[in-house]
């Protein structure tokens, strides 16, 4: 027979595949808020009066953790200000800033939209059109993410916020784990980890209190909390590396439920050798363009926008 | 019997015979269980719940592309 392990509830609404446990709705929630809140103390990744800015895209991710944040701001731990960036997708981002904007205001967590076109004059999608695959364009996602990082590092630094926190679930690290490991990254797999270590004192500390939490328990979390939340996928998502592994490893995931878990193990414990051997600890300077922090004599960003200029 | 059958905004009576489970849908409709939260009467189940006459089945599109 079925029922809670917790309280006896016949109704249960998971049965966890990695470990065999079922739990009722309530205690599914309370668990998995425990859970977050648990990994935030055991990781370090907040302190009290920290501000933090989390990137609120409206997805489900997103969606979670500003509910969780925001258990910590009424407890006066935290100060909480949600941004939403428009990269300028059209038919998909429209939705998502609507619905990341009415839960910011049901919780009155101060909310910001920020877009692309404002920051650098152009939509991800005139990014797109302008530059086809065949004269080297890489894939949506790498533009979408350099360009994003770019505007959260600024946006903090404008709003005084001492951490960025992301939505980031064990799905995805686990996706960069193995996507970055196949491609031979051995630098990009020296950042990866649950808190950015700080290199110079113009980025802001990356948090990601969801890396422990399974996709699908995201989804089931926000569904069982009746949340207000963006299902719909980006049009872009497809053309990815990271697309194709992703449906590898939950493929695998479905005979082998534990595997997530034990690949995220594995890298963490392998982490301090790889950065220790590794990790190029470049002497961080400024962007000659725009000022942003970087190793190099232009920011990431800008480089995208040089290429572009002298085509 | 008969059992009505909500997926995104489409809705539909279907015809599914006796015995079968949230998972046997599932797969009758294609669509893979680990990409959707399952709603029955407007409670949330698991895959193994059984479906009944008259039952109201939701399926909730969670997760996309890979
Ligand atoms: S899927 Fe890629 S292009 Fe779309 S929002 Fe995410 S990173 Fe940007
Ligand atoms: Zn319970
Ligand atoms: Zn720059």
């Amino acid at each position: 027979m079925n029922s809670c392990d917790k309280c006896g509830n016949p109704n249960i609404i998971i049965k966890k595949k990695q470990s065999g446990q079922k739990l009722c709705k309530d205690c599914f929630i309370k668990s998995t808020q425990n859970k977050v809140l648990k990994d935030i103390h055991k990781y370090g990744l907040l302190e009290k009066g920290d501000k933090v800015l989390l990137g609120l895209s409206g997805g489900k991710d997103s969606v979670m953790l500003l509910d969780i944040l925001n258990s910590l701001k009424k407890r006066n731990i935290i100060d909480l200000i949600a941004v939403t960036i428009d990269e300028g997708i059209c038919g998909y981002r429209e939705e998502g800033i609507e619905i990341a904007a009415r839960n910011a205001k049901k919780l009155g967590v101060e909310h910001r939209v920020v877009a692309f076109k404002e920051y650098f004059g152009m939509t991800l999608d005139d990014i797109i059109s302008k530059n086809n695959v065949k004269e080297g364009r890489r894939n949506a996602c790498t533009y979408c993410g350099v360009f994003r990082r770019w505007i959260f590092n600024r946006v903090a630094r404008d709003e005084g916020a001492t951490k960025i926190a992301t939505g980031h679930n064990l799905d995805d690290e686990t996706q960069s784990i193995v996507m970055n490991y196949l491609e031979g990254n051995i630098q990009n797999l020296t950042r990866i980890g649950v808190k950015s270590e700080t290199r110079s004192n113009k980025f802001t500390v990356k948090i990601k209190p969801l890396r422990e939490i399974p996709e699908k328990e995201i989804a089931l979390y926000v569904v069982a909390r009746e949340l207000d939340v963006h299902f719909a996928g980006c049009p872009y998502a497809s053309e990815s590396f990271r697309a194709e592994v992703g449906s590898f490893i939950k493929e695998m995931s479905k005979e082998h439920p534990t595997i997530m878990y034990s690949t995220l193990r594995g890298f963490d414990k392998m982490k301090p050798v790889l950065k220790k051997e590794f990790s190029q600890e470049s002497i961080v300077g400024v962007c000659e363009n725009c000022g942003e922090p970087t190793g190099a004599r232009l920011c990431k960003a800008c480089t995208f926008f040089k290429d572009w200029e002298t085509d | 019997m008969k059992i009505k059958l909500i997926i995104g905004e489409k809705e539909e009576l279907i015809e599914i015979s006796e015995n079968k489970t949230v998972k046997n849908l599932l797969d009758i409709v294609d669509i893979a269980s680990e990409t959707v939260v399952v709603k029955k009467n407007d409670c949330i189940v698991i895959d193994e719940e059984l479906v009944e006459d008259g039952d109201l089945i939701e399926i909730i599109q969670v997760i996309y592309g890979g």
